[in-house]
């Protein structure tokens, strides 16, 4: 990396990099408060989940701004300029993962008042584990620079797959087997759908700091499932 | 990347080892010699004392590295440092001096002081370092806020993830000092983890012990019944419905052991095994102890082996034979009378090559991965069954507790449902990891890999992990 002769320049630099750290560290305990909400029936977290999102929302408009004018008055070039974009397309992307956990937020609220799944809400937690776990790592990736570790999010995309195809089909099975349980089953289909998406926001994640690293695009094709071809 | 001034290897495994008050102080000093572009603070006694040596101890690994220091990022705060700077490194848990100039610049908290402990667990790799890009969590950004500028003391739980998580306690607190412009605030940590997972796990173990009790007790009751009641002088119904009784009880004992030492197993996960174990010894002893039922279904073991001391791993030698011995326990039931059980183990991969596919076109599953590491190596043991194999759809559930593929002719129902469960979690506090990989009809693989021990004279790594025309 070449040393920029105008201080604030980098310092600018520095701070975009930084919000979209702390903008991430909200965006992972928002996907993990909601998580808890399911698994713990817990409606206060899930409200608080829902309240929260307007931070992120906030947060994400900052940035774009910055970002924005950073690259309309240093016009920046190369690695710079890939910095900028990348702050500004992972903020953005974080910002959808935030949207997923309140929509998960507001499903807890009403899963709180069925009756408790707990075979189910088990499996929802393990997929939300690993998401989260997805997330936390490609923003440590972010963080540090470790491209290794990017790459290591990204190829590991069908876990979160085979695991939302697994909670799809143990959901076709109660609601065969108790047509009552449909409502709290769509709801838990739907959570589950979120999670997967936010799986592949990290792998969106992994994707933007490869080409900000490298400058190039990740393009072999990943393994990918069909959800429902099977 | 704007953060990256430091390269890019792990802290821990940094060849320099430079001391952490070196690391800092000719980092800023270089930053201001280079490109002035450090903002000076008063404060500079100790980064002026680590002098000349320090900046060519940074700028040789900055070379070395292959990365030029990028001025942008160089610490702005000059390193302090704290009378007891070595007491407090000996403390176990994570101590921060935390600060900041402005309440508005959100993004501007830099770490003053870390200890060890600190510097270890969130890989801190010099002062001056933004406190965001180690902790993320809001609660406790927000709690460190409230104490450099509220003065009010704050305290929040968050929880580090990956693969072993920990729960950590967060107690903010401002202190008097300044340096210069910056006003400071202590970062305390605790680890809660033992706390939390024992209290999970009593649940669990209640929850699960209870239901799946209940099945075999049932029985046990009915038959009771019978044997008071009609069949009370029936000796050959007698004999049968004992016969019965005496292998559901047996089965509520194993699945009792299963319990205890599944959470047994899950309040250790987090504290490293010590000792070590040589694989291949490992395996021929559980191959012996095995034996007999081998022998009831006239299976034959065909192990491919290195010699001892070829694959040698730190672990728990008690829980790495319980691995062994549970996937090779499974291999054996579902592998039909007269086939082979086959048990192979491969030292010193990558850990992509450790998790690489046996067959690509098989379907497969990861059911842990450890946390990423380039330099590690690992050691692969891998048992492969003829037995009737598993539908696609089953594989990511495998290490569910009692979890079970319906439709399967297992026969006999003699497992208890955990022994994958506490094959994964055995692996996991051993930083290790599971895939499974299997073709409906022709039969199923199950890998282990974990850490080769260090120190140890390694085997280059002479067979590849792929073969061809295998199931």
């Amino acid at each position: 990396m070449t040393e920029h002769t105008v201080k604030s320049y980098g310092e600018e630099l520095a701070h975009l990099t930084a919000e979209v750290t702390r903008m991430g560290g909200i965006a992972e305990s928002q996907v993990a408060d909601c998580i808890a909400a399911i698994a713990r029936r817990d409606g206060p977290l899930a409200q608080a989940v829902v309240a929260g999102d307007e931070r992120l929302d906030t947060l994400q408009s900052e940035i774009e701004r910055k970002a924005f004018r950073l690259i309309a008055l240093r016009q920046p070039m190369a690695v710079d300029l890939r910095h900028a974009v990348a702050a500004l397309k992972i903020s953005m992307s974080l910002e959808r993962c935030g949207d997923m956990a309140k929509n998960i937020g507001k499903r807890a609220l009403i899963l709180t008042e069925a009756d408790p799944m707990s075979a189910l809400t088990r499996s929802i937690e393990r997929m939300g584990k690993l998401v989260q776990g997805r997330l936390k790592d490609v923003l440590d990736a972010y963080t540090t620079s470790d491209l290794q570790r990017a790459i290591g999010v990204w190829s590991r995309d069908e876990e979160v797959d085979e695991h939302y195809n697994a909670i799809f089909r143990e959901l076709l099975t109660y609601m065969m087997g108790d047509p009552r349980t449909i409502n709290a089953c769509t709801h838990l289909l739907f959570v589950a759908k979120n999670l997967e998406r936010i799986g592949d926001h990290a792998t969106n994640i992994a994707e933007i700091i490869h080409f900000e690293l490298t400058g190039e695009e990740l393009t072999s094709q990943r393994p990918k499932l069909d959800v429902l071809s099977q | 990347m704007p953060l990256a001034n430091t390269p890019q290897t792990d802290p821990r495994r940094d060849p320099a080892g430079a001391p952490w008050s070196l690391w800092i102080g000719p980092g800023a000093l270089l930053g201001l010699a280079v490109s002035g572009l450090a903002e000076p603070m008063p404060a500079v006694l100790a980064a002026l004392a680590v002098g000349g040596a320090g900046v060519f101890l940074n700028r040789r690994k900055a070379v070395a590295a292959g990365v030029a220091p990028n001025a942008l990022a160089q610490p702005v705060a000059k390193p302090v440092e704290p009378p007891f700077a070595a007491i407090l490194d000996r403390l176990p848990d994570p101590l921060m001096v935390i600060a900041a100039e402005e309440a508005d610049d959100l993004t501007g908290r830099r770490f003053l002081f870390a200890n060890a402990a600190a510097r270890e667990l969130f890989k801190i790799q010099h002062a001056g370092a933004l406190l965001v890009t180690a902790v993320r969590h809001p609660r406790v950004l927000e709690a460190v806020d409230e104490a450099l500028f509220g003065g009010i003391e704050g305290m929040a739980e968050f929880e580090t993830g990956g693969v072993q998580g920990r729960s950590w306690l967060a107690y903010a607190r401002p202190l008097k000092e300044t340096v210069g412009r910056s006003r400071l605030a202590l970062l305390a940590l605790r680890d809660e983890t033992d706390a939390r997972r024992s209290e999970r796990t009593r649940a669990d173990f209640l929850a699960n012990a209870s239901h799946e009790l209940r099945t075999p007790l049932a029985s046990l009751s009915g038959f009771i019944e019978t044997l008071r009641g009609h069949a009370k002088d029936d000796p050959g119904a007698r004999d049968k419905f004992l016969a019965i009784m005496l292998a559901q009880a047996e089965r509520m004992s194993r699945l009792i052991d299963d319990l205890m030492s599944l959470s047994r197993i899950e309040l250790n996960e987090h504290i490293a095994p010590l000792g070590r174990v040589d694989l291949s010894m490992a395996v021929i002893d559980v191959i012996d102890a095995l034996g007999p039922q081998a022998r009831d279904k006239a299976l034959t073991f065909d192990p491919i082996l290195p010699p001892r001391g070829g694959a040698v791993v730190d672990g728990d030698r008690d829980q790495i034979i319980q691995v062994i011995q549970n996937l090779v326990d499974n291999a054996i039931k579902y592998t039909p009378s007269g086939g082979v059980v086959r048990v192979e183990i491969f030292p010193s991969l990558a850990a992509e090559a450790a998790a690489a596919a046996r067959d690509p076109s098989a379907p497969r599953m990861s059911l842990l991965t450890p946390d990423h590491d380039p330099v590690e190596r690992y050691a692969m043991l891998r048992v492969i069954d003829r037995g009737p194999g598993l539908a696609r759809e089953h594989l990511p559930r495998l290490t569910e507790r009692f979890y079970r593929v319906e439709g399967q002719k297992s026969g006999d129902r003699s497992g208890t449902g955990l022994g994958l469960a506490i094959v994964k979690h055995i692996m996991n506090r051993h930083r290790g990891g599971l895939t499974v990989e299997s073709v409906q009809g022709e039969g199923a693989a199950f890998a282990v890999y974990l850490p080769m021990a260090k120190g140890e004279s390694r085997m280059s790594s002479t067979t590849p992990p792929a073969e061809a025309g295998s199931a």
